[in-house]
């Protein structure tokens, strides 16, 4: 352990993979995923907690990992970009960004994905303005995110329609 | 009127021959799989083994005096491998070159590191390469500089007052770099007779265009080989590749330069960076990779910046409403050095926008300042611009009481006049100005709303429409004019189309991909032309050793001139692709086509060869006609033969509180033409994602200097407001399709068009609202606060 480098031991299951690791105290989480774990769908943008660019699910929930540091994942789950795709194919969120335009440069995109991963696990409808409102926290400079709000509107019907379907059977 | 989402789709212009239905169609997009997938490769991706970080250390201050720099502490940090201070830098390199120099401006000599002095915040001083960014951050920490402060000047206007000090003294005399003059006519003797002239300052707020990506370079270097590799995130690879060999004194052939994916450019990615020459002389140094990746505080002093520019105008009216003289007059902000686009330009080229003004005059004053360079941004000029004079139209309508939309009606170029050159010499070649304002003013209800009575609503509120009418050069007018302002790059745009075994055809180009969807238009314009499936495509793009050497992605300029290029390209192959499959089926060449993965019978469809064997004929050169070389592949350039014109109207609805400032955008309509369009989800995106984003420069985004310290105020995303979702107000887009003559395929360009209007007609909608109070606004950004101090002046 390198005197200007403290280091800590971690265990976290990343994508459904038990990672043990030794990670610098100060190393955030959003470097963590990139720099060890070779997962760089998690993008950083402002390392301020503004830009969300970095949003990936811990324990479920939507966070922004450059405002974690790595060895606070210690013992938990996370889940990011790379995990989303199904049997090699787009999951129904990244089919309903596809099919919007909901994306341009797309360096946005992983943060708004997982964000939206989040809303859709309530199970719930929303309003396009009660979507802007949830969204807000992930900044997109290229699209207006006018069709960002129309993909996950969509994705989120879809969702509460299957599960409404499910709990009718 | 038409919508643009509800669109015909299927073949539009041009010979119906060498169409598919892929031009005009919502294919989706190549690029899209890839960034969902977390798939995309951004710079900061590509990680070599064995990488060492770079981390730059800034000057402080405004101006200051280098008296020395102590590294020795730092030096002894375990991890730290190699530190350059400005004598290195100035032995081992020569300056940063500019592309688009300001026309007849002096060189100001710009070195990676600052030499003697620092002429703003944020200015790399030193540079430190190390095992981990950390460390190369904590040992900047440790390096003591010792700083000289000199009187700074931050304010445009102020910046040219006699006793400024002035910051380049080797080279000039004041802050005034250089100013330009365009002219026509006699504009002065006409403001003379008019009856009536109005007359305006007008100021326009600092911003960033604010990439969700920020600046990144990784480099290597084999000096055995002589190779240099540098992956950047740049919207002009082949461009960077010219001006690090003229820095680093290499030869053009030694250097690679790749950007992949490019999280975003607006202008701010053009060219070379100070940080880009440092990562590369430690490379080279060190034998080693070295990565940098700028951080978001960096970004905010270190990237260019844009607009900022005081704006004097004049407009000359008869006393019926028709315009005969306009002039303009502003200064606009350098910064402290001349990056490489410098201040904006096109200002002066459409400064009388949309009207018909055969007497005008144009200078622009290019200024100094202690402040981040200025740079390209979406734009570049023509927002600045269209403020002034959409604001000064406005006030020349109550003036003369007219409506202000017939005033414009009356005075714009019309159809029959084009093409028509204006007072600063642009040929505006075709469209329909009018009918764009007429449809503007239908879909936000226009005449309803001048008969009202005028009055509060019931909530309180004063409801004003304001409309602002443009003109944007997108592309340049051809090589020649570019030679003529010293800009060092070209007009056209370049190609390569190469076949290959599996049936598919290669497309290399220079362009990288930064979200203009220039992957998936390029593939359907060659889908079209060819004849192949969209999905035999496949795109490589930003390397610059994959791809013919050409000019790259800005200034709108991307599909007016490549569209021409794969035409040619993809004719040569479809036309080689014919003759070697009317061999193989012993038939006429004028009897077959090109039919997504077959060349086929028109008449009988089952007579057919697949293209990859056609394709394996010509790559292994066997079974070819005897008069056919082997080899299927095509390389084309395209210059078009003058700038396109886009073109449209705004109109903002936007309600306002008397009493607090406060006000709601309500409904933004944009009336829009660009040609004929590729990908109608593509351009849809494009003009929406550019409106936020002049939205945001008009009504939130402002960097802001104190004068006093010369510092920037509020450099974080914490305190500069770009838009969120839950900002952005409701935007309704509509559509023109007029084909332009000087482009292939009709095209203009779009990328930029939604920055120009939003300020203008937000404003002219707010003293719309609150005409009864006499409140004319002349500044941006406008915010509530703006709005309320202007109505506390007029009660006042």
């Amino acid at each position: 352990m390198s005197a200007l480098e403290p280091e800590v031991d971690i265990t976290v299951t990343v994508n459904g993979e038990i990672v043990t690791a030794r990670a610098p105290a100060r190393l955030h989480a959003a470097d963590f995923l990139r720099q060890r774990l070779g997962l760089t769908g998690t993008h950083i943008g402002c390392e301020q907690g503004v830009c969300g660019m970095c949003t990936v699910l811990v324990d479920g929930e939507a966070v922004k990992s450059c405002l974690m540091l790595a060895v606070q994942l210690d013992g938990r789950q996370v889940q990011t970009v790379e995990s989303l795709a199904e049997d090699d194919r787009l999951n129904p969120l990244q089919q309903a960004f596809k099919d919007e335009h909901a994306l341009q440069c797309g360096f946005c995109t992983p943060g708004f994905l997982m964000t939206a991963t989040a809303l859709a696990r309530r199970g719930e409808r929303l309003s396009r303005n009660e979507i802007r409102e949830e969204i807000a926290g992930v900044l997109c400079r290229c699209t207006g995110y006018d069709n960002i709000v129309k993909a996950i509107e969509k994705h989120l019907e879809e969702t509460a329609d299957a599960d409404a379907a499910r709990v009718a059977r | 009127m038409t919508h643009i989402l509800e669109r015909p789709t299927g073949p539009l212009g041009g010979s119906h021959d060498d169409r598919t239905d892929a031009i005009g169609s919502n294919v989706p997009r190549k690029e899209d799989d890839r960034l969902l997938r977390g798939d995309g490769r951004f710079t900061d991706d590509v990680e070599p083994p064995h990488v060492l970080h770079m981390a730059v250390g800034r000057c402080p201050f405004p101006h200051a005096q280098i008296l020395g720099i102590d590294t020795s502490a730092a030096l002894e940090v375990e991890g730290v491998k190699h530190i350059l201070i400005g004598s290195d830098v100035r032995a081992a390199t020569e300056p940063l070159t500019v592309l688009r120099p300001v026309p007849g401006a002096p060189d100001l000599h710009y070195y990676a590191l600052a030499q003697d002095v620092a002429t703003y915040e944020g200015q790399p001083v030193v540079s430190v390469v190390a095992t981990s960014r950390h460390i190369a951050e904590d040992a900047l920490e440790l390096i003591d500089i010792d700083y000289e402060p000199l009187p700074h000047v931050v304010d445009v206007i102020a910046a040219l007052e006699p006793d400024a000090p002035v910051i380049h003294p080797h080279v000039l005399g004041s802050n005034l770099l250089v100013s330009n003059r365009d002219e026509s006519g006699d504009p002065e003797a006409r403001m003379a007779e008019a009856d009536v002239v109005v007359a305006g300052r007008f100021r326009i707020n600092r911003v960033t265009g604010l990439p969700m990506e920020t600046r990144g370079i990784v480099v290597e270097w084999r000096p055995g080989a002589r190779e240099l590799t540098v992956h950047t995130s740049t919207q002009v690879p082949h461009l960077v590749r010219k001006q690090l060999a003229e820095s680093l004194r290499l030869d053009e052939g030694e250097i690679r330069a790749v950007a992949s994916d490019v999280g975003g450019g607006f202008g701010l990615k053009l060219g070379i960076y100070p940080e880009d020459v440092l990562a590369c002389l430690h490379a080279m140094a060190l034998r080693r990779p070295v990565k940098w990746t700028e951080d978001r505080s960096e970004h905010f002093r270190a990237t260019t910046h844009a607009r900022e520019a005081v704006h004097d105008f004049r407009i000359g009216a008869t006393a019926d409403g028709r315009m005969t003289a306009m002039t303009n007059v502003y200064a606009t902000d350098l910064g402290g050095w001349n990056s490489s686009f410098g201040s904006a330009q096109l200002s002066s080229v459409v400064f009388n926008g949309p009207y018909k003004i055969e007497d005008g005059s144009v200078e622009r004053r290019v200024i100094v300042t202690n402040k981040t360079p200025i740079g390209a941004y979406r734009g570049y000029g023509q927002p600045e611009v269209n403020f002034a004079y959409e604001r000064l139209v406005d006030q020349l309508a109550r003036r003369l009481d007219m409506d202000p939309l017939e005033l414009r009606a009356m005075n714009m170029v019309r159809p029959t006049d084009m093409p028509w050159r204006n007072p600063s010499g642009a040929v505006y070649d075709s469209g329909d100005y009018e009918l764009c304002l007429r449809m503007a003013g239908d879909a936000v209800g226009y005449d309803e709303h001048r008969k009202a009575v005028r009055g509060p609503r019931p909530d309180g509120r004063y409801v004003g429409i304001g409309l602002s009418s443009f003109v944007e050069r997108t592309g340049y007018a051809s090589s020649r004019f570019l030679a003529r302002r010293g800009s060092q790059f070209g007009a056209h745009e370049s190609v390569t189309l190469r076949a290959n075994r599996s049936g598919g055809v290669d497309l290399y180009t220079g362009v990288s991909t930064m979200g203009q969807s220039s992957e998936t238009a390029f593939a359907q314009v060659t889908s079209s032309v060819l004849g192949i499936a969209y999905d035999k495509v496949s795109v490589h793009a930003g390397d610059t050793a994959a791809s013919p050497l050409n000019t790259g992605a800005f200034a709108s300029r991307t599909m007016i001139a490549a569209a021409g290029a794969l035409k040619d390209a993809a004719t040569q192959l479809r036309d080689k692709t014919l003759r070697l499959a009317a061999w193989r089926l012993e038939t006429e060449v004028g009897t077959l086509e090109v039919a997504g993965d077959r060349v086929q019978h028109r008449s009988d469809p089952d007579r057919y060869v697949l293209l990859s064997e056609v394709f394996s004929m010509a790559i292994l050169g066997q079974g070819l006609p005897p008069d056919e070389e082997p080899g299927l592949e095509a390389t084309a350039h395209f210059e078009p033969p003058d700038a396109a014109y886009s073109f449209g109207t705004a109109a903002a609805v936007v309600s306002v509180d008397p009493n607090t400032g406060d006000f709601d955008v309500e409904r933004f309509v944009l009336v829009h033409d660009c040609g004929t369009v590729v990908n109608p989800k593509v351009v849809d995106g494009q003009v929406r994602g550019a409106l936020v984003q002049g939205l945001g420069a008009a009504l939130s985004e402002e960097l802001r200097y104190d004068a006093d310290s010369g510092q920037l105020v509020n450099g974080t995303m914490m305190d500069y407001f770009a838009p969120s979702a839950a900002d952005v107000p409701p935007i309704e887009l509509l559509h023109t399709e007029v084909p332009s003559p000087v482009t292939t395929f009709g095209v203009r360009g779009v990328g930029e068009v939604g920055t120009i209007p939003p300020g203008a007609a937000v404003a002219n909608a707010i003293c719309d609202a609150l005409a009864d109070f006499g409140v004319e606004l002349s500044t941006l950004p406008i915010t509530p606060e703006s709005v309320w101090k202007a109505l506390r002046e007029q009660r006042a």
